[in-house]
């Protein structure tokens, strides 16, 4: 503890910078030889480590391990050098990205690559564009508006999802309990949306007066309460047997009439609609006097309040809004899908949510959707790469890495850019949560 | 210590990881496509739960249907060449819609075993109907499957439904075991509340009292349930779930003084349930299940030793049922007269009639089996023994 | 028919739940009282506690239990190598999922994901190695009655685990409130920056505070799969229970973290004489709304500085 120890410590060869470091690569070439290991699931249970780790094959991953370390220590400074270069031509390109022209453009090509692609791919992979990534991104979207421009931490998000899936199913005739009326599942759109607004505004008003982790916890219980609810109220949702049949999209208008059917791709356009207007209407909602309110908040809520923003208003505003863009995707899900369960409501979806904005670059909208759309692909692409049973392993590993090397998210906002450069200079904190955690502690 | 050294050491496993996808790519492909001599060659998908938390339910019936493609070839009695594939959709009705997409989507796909969950099948099975692309479920029980307000047109299923079983288990109760107060207890799945569903109404039309309550799977700690059931004074639990609960919940009945019967169902009819009860809780509890004893027949002994020799594990609960069900798809593939065609083996399963090692396996119009009947199992000595047909016990 | 009926055997296997909520609620709370996190991986500890136990137990033991000393030896051996492991797994963590990110000053949401992955990563990875069906862990001593509480049967199992648990809790409290490395935990907890410049190594102390978590949350993983079975998804739940309860005491209050275990799984228990089983989370969480209303920061408030 004393500088004295401190300094009787690092003389000691084993204290070496560069000695301590050989353990990390060993045990980096010991969790290699796991995953890639064979698994434990025949037989004795411990089959795995015992043809995994205490075996012959162990022992190519231990020296990988020593080869990349004596590399990186001997030959690999040259590395590092490399490093300026990347983050010249990165700020460069970043600089180029705040022009509005370069922007503009950028978003143009990428919303024709959206829509012309998937005219190209197989059916396999338009039903996961349309099931999937479609539906992640607008969650995704949605819970970027609570988290990324508010800086509220809601772990209960996917509930407003079940909301509108169960709405559709409601307002289709597909309950035990019936609605006055039966509707096509367009025309539900705008009364989940509702319905998901005001269950936001209920679960919000009594507890967004909690800070930071407690805001987390208690909605992670609303969560897990709709969770129970459409598991457990057999006679109103079907139970966990679930919901289905559940009518494909419709429109008979005048003498327009069109049926969505099983195929993806007309299913992929309405949802990539549905994901440019959300988009538009978020990036005006960010730079307007609600955006920089929620700005104000997020950075510091005691200060907003004392100069005068309504807090409490503007963060029911974003829990809303976040929610019915959760309850739209979930009319989209259960028109598509057909069947909605409650095991698709579950708190990991929720958890899945958040890792897709963090990932993406929370407060980004343009980040938070090529994250999910990009975490949402990987798994499935995993599975023809991969031994399927392993892809979350690998899918957890790139989740660690991510957060170490670029906490920002692949596309961070220049605004939470900014904030996190500070953050990382020691400036100040980067986000509402609080401080970084041990702040101040690094020496 | 300064930030370069963390970050350093943290580049190993961002190197680990890039070299891992590498690897992974490598060494693992799909099954299926390979042309050989020998005929065409015809895939016969498996969709189930590989992956996940139900993956060893998945794994068992997959690999059931695996040992009859691997034998079948072997035989060398055939005039094309079958190769396997999993398929995955994690039990997950809304991932159930992209693994359907991927079979029907492989030209090489003849048929499919599976899909092995109800819900998940519910969610695909429109996909194969309008591939006109024969699913067989060796283990998907739910009743409303072979509802006519489906159309699924080209889905059979070799086992019995929960209402044939429910039905079973409630007339046993009632006329064989003559108990008064049963605790129906299940575990909140589509398939445990299906079950416990049928049970229930059945038993109330024999006029047992029944008391309902759901434990949600997963929760493993059953002491207060337990507690609850010891003093109600039931004379019998009947346990609608799985045996990774079964057996804790048995093993909690029995420390908080239960005494009276144990029973459950098809899901917890595997070895694993006495492990995880303890052989005394196990002792003598009832287990139902529509699937008929491997040891039975000579070929049904024979598939035990030999699941046991190509996957090192005994076979599970519907391991047996899922050989059937791709041995019917086998010799349906083997009554099409003229090019095998994906429609050709609907029809020919139509109007199939194959000796399987769990039954005669012959379709009704819509999909079901012939003839259902539910077996009885009884945990005798700490192994789960055969006791005969429900009706046959209750009859004679 | 509420509450009245198997009251105490309700009341005895609450507070059996209830202290290996405790056990796992310290730490989530000591994590988060040094580092205003939550270590949404405990769980993943919790597992690796108990497979470590496994392993040991399973290594060691040859037959059923000779006689009652050597139970009680197995026993204890299986608890000190599921909190060895449990420690391990954490300190671990704290190194490849934390440490790295504090180095860089990382945002909390950062460290939150990187948790998850973590989570994710080793949920799975045991998945692989021990596949997925549950195992039991070898019988080391014979499960029987007690003694009779008001005619509730009070099983030998839970009277091992809530001593063994109270034995921990008590060292915890002593090592917190009395030790100079308590004093450094509560003082890093109070504030990090002013104890760094009195000369306090803030790294051993977050390591430590891993490290004490891990070993609780490992022995309590041993004892529940002790008493049930072990498997790679057994975390979950009681991770989350646990949280609750610790987020329910007063997350950050070591004592706080234990009276909300024993709380939530008396409630708990007591509730299912109410309502079903199936109700169990909305039950926990409505009580948790409710303390909340009222104790906006739990019931015994939030710093683990004040717990002394």
């Amino acid at each position: 503890m004393t500088t004295l120890s401190a300094v009787a410590r690092r003389a000691r060869w084993w204290n070496h910078a560069r000695v301590r470091r050989i353990g990390a690569y060993v045990f980096a070439g010991i969790v290699v030889a796991l995953v890639t290991g064979p698994g434990g699931s025949e037989g004795h249970y411990s089959n795995g480590l015992r043809h995994g780790l205490l075996a012959p094959r162990v022992i190519p991953f231990i020296v990988g391990g020593l080869v990349v370390w004596a590399a990186v220590e001997l030959g690999g400074r040259q590395l590092y050098r490399v490093r300026p270069l990347v983050t010249t031509v990165v700020s460069g390109s970043q600089r180029r990205w705040q022009s509005p022209v370069v922007r503009l453009v950028s978003y143009g090509l990428l919303l024709v690559v959206a829509i012309v692609y998937p005219m190209h791919i197989s059916e396999f992979w338009r039903v996961v564009a349309a099931n999937e990534i479609a539906i992640y991104v607008l969650l995704a979207i949605g819970l970027n508006v609570v988290i990324g421009f508010a800086g509220l931490l809601d772990l209960g998000y996917i509930a407003f999802f079940a909301i509108g899936a169960y709405a559709t199913a409601y307002f289709t005739g597909r309950l035990p309990i019936h609605a006055p009326f039966t509707l096509n599942p367009f025309l539900v759109i705008p009364l989940a949306i509702g319905l998901a607004l005001i269950s936001g505004v209920i679960l919000g008003f009594p507890t967004l007066r909690l800070r930071g982790d407690y805001l987390a916890i208690v909605t992670l219980g609303f969560g897990e309460i709709v969770y129970e609810f459409a598991k457990n109220q057999q006679g109103i949702t079907t139970g966990s047997a679930g919901v289905f049949n559940i009518p494909h999209f419709s429109i008979h208008l005048l003498d327009i009439n069109y049926d969505w059917g099983l195929p993806s791709l007309p299913y992929y356009y309405v949802s990539l609609g549905f994901i440019v207007v959300v988009m538009f209407l978020f990036s005006r909602l960010e730079n307007s006097r609600v955006g920089r309110a929620w700005t104000a908040i997020r950075e510091d809520e005691v200060a907003a309040a004392a100069t005068g923003v309504a807090t409490l208003k503007y963060k029911l505003m974003a829990f809303a809004i976040g929610a019915s863009t959760s309850g739209l995707a979930g009319v989209l899900f259960a028109s598509k899908v057909g069947s909605i369960t409650p095991d698709a409501f579950t708190l990991q979806y929720s958890i899945l949510v958040l890792v897709l904005v963090i990932f993406g670059g929370m407060g980004s909208i343009a980040g938070v959707a090529l994250g999910a759309a990009v975490l949402t692909w990987l798994p499935e692409l995993l599975r023809t790469h991969v031994n399927p049973q392993n892809r979350f392993i690998y899918f957890g590993m790139l989740i660690i890495i991510m957060m170490i090397f670029r906490p920002q998210g692949l596309l961070p906002s220049r605004r939470r850019a900014r904030e996190i450069r500070f953050a990382e200079a020691g400036l100040e904190g980067a986000d509402a949560l609080g401080p970084t955690p041990g702040s101040g502690l690094t020496s | 210590m300064d930030t370069k050294h963390v970050v350093r050491a943290a580049v190993p496993l961002a190197v680990g990881a890039v070299l891992l996808a590498g690897c992974g790519g490598s060494s693992s492909g799909g099954g299926g496509g390979t042309t050989s001599s020998g005929g065409k060659t015809f895939t016969i998908a498996c969709q189930g739960p590989l992956t996940g938390d139900n993956a060893a339910l998945g794994i068992n019936i997959c690999d059931g249907a695996k040992l009859a493609i691997d034998q079948a070839n072997a035989k060398g009695d055939l005039s094309f060449k079958l190769a396997y594939k999993g398929v995955d959709d994690q039990g997950d009705p809304t991932k159930a819609p992209a693994a359907a997409q991927s079979e029907v989507g492989d030209s090489n796909v003849i048929a499919i075993v599976g899909p092995a969950f109800s819900g998940a099948t519910q969610a695909s099975e429109q996909y194969f109907t309008e591939a006109n692309l024969a699913s067989v479920t060796a283990s998907a029980t739910l009743p409303t499957l072979t509802d006519p307000s489906n159309h699924f047109t080209t889905f059979f299923r070799t086992v019995a439904t929960d209402s044939s079983q429910g039905a079973g288990a409630a007339d046993y109760i009632a006329k064989v075991l003559k108990a008064t107060k049963v605790y129906s207890v299940n575990d909140g799945s589509a398939y445990g509340q299906g079950l416990a569903k049928e049970l229930e109404s059945n038993l109330t039309k024999d006029n047992v009292s029944v008391t309902k309550d759901s434990v949600p799977a997963g929760t493993k700690q059953y002491a207060t349930e337990a507690s609850k059931i010891a003093s109600s004074g039931a004379d019998l639990v009947y346990y609608s779930g799985y045996y990774a609960d079964a057996g804790p919940f048995a093993k909690s009945l029995k420390a908080a003084g239960f005494k009276g019967t144990f029973m459950s169902d098809d899901g917890t009819k595997d070895p694993n349930f006495v492990k995880l009860a303890g052989s005394s809780a196990a002792e003598g509890a009832l287990l139902t299940c529509p699937c008929s004893d491997p040891q039975s027949s000579q070929a049904a002994s024979n598939f035990v030793t030999d699941y046991k020799a190509a996957f090192n594990q005994d076979a599970g609960t519907y391991s047996a049922e899922a050989f059937d069900a791709a041995n019917t798809i086998i010799a349906a593939m083997k009554a099409v007269s003229g090019t095998i065609t994906r429609s050709a083996v609907v029809t020919a399963l139509k109007s199939i009639d194959y000796q399987g090692i769990t039954k005669q396996v012959k379709f009704q119009s819509n999909g079901e089996l012939s003839s259902t009947t539910v077996y009885l199992y009884k945990v005798k000595n700490g192994t789960i023994s055969y006791l005969g047909p429900i009706d046959q016990l209750i009859g004679g | 028919m509420c509450f009245t009926q198997s009251f105490w055997a309700l009341l005895v296997s609450g507070i059996e739940n209830g202290s290996i909520y405790a056990l796992v609620a310290l730490g989530y709370t000591l994590v988060y009282g040094v580092l205003h996190l939550i270590n949404f991986a405990h769980s993943e500890v919790f597992m690796s506690g108990a497979f470590g136990g496994l392993f040991v137990v399973d290594a060691v033991v040859g037959g059923p239990p000779s006689s009652g000393l050597s139970s009680a030896g197995l026993i204890a051996l299986g608890t000190i190598a599921g909190a060895f492991f449990g420690a391990v797994a954490a300190f671990v963590l704290e190194r490849v999922a934390y440490r790295p990110l504090r180095r860089r000053n990382a945002p909390p949401l950062a460290f939150l994901i990187s948790a998850i992955g973590a989570s994710f990563f080793l949920y799975n990875l045991a998945g692989k190695e021990f596949g997925t069906n549950p195992i039991s862990v070898p019988q080391i001593y014979d499960e029987h009655p007690w003694f009779h509480l008001f005619g509730a049967p009070v099983l030998n199992t839970y009277v091992i685990i809530v001593v063994v648990a109270l034995t921990m809790l008590v060292a915890l409290d002593r090592v917190i409130t009395r030790t100079r490395l308590g004093r450094g935990i509560r003082a890093v907890a109070q504030d990090a920056e002013t104890a760094s410049l009195l000369g306090v190594d803030i790294d051993r102390v977050i390591v430590t505070t891993f490290v004490l978590g891990g070993l609780l949350g490992g022995a309590g993983g041993f004892l529940y799969g002790m008493a049930i079975n072990v498997s790679f998804n057994m975390g979950f739940i009681p991770g989350l229970k646990a949280f609750t309860a610790a987020v329910l005491g007063g997350i950050g209050n070591v004592r706080g973290a234990v009276v909300g275990g024993f709380l939530l799984g008396i409630v708990e228990s007591l509730g299912v004489s109410c309502v079903s089983s199936s109700w169990q989370n909305t039950i926990a969480f409505s009580v948790l709304v409710v303390v909340l209303m009222f104790r906006p920061t739990g019931i015994l408030g939030e710093r683990l500085g004040r717990a002394a």
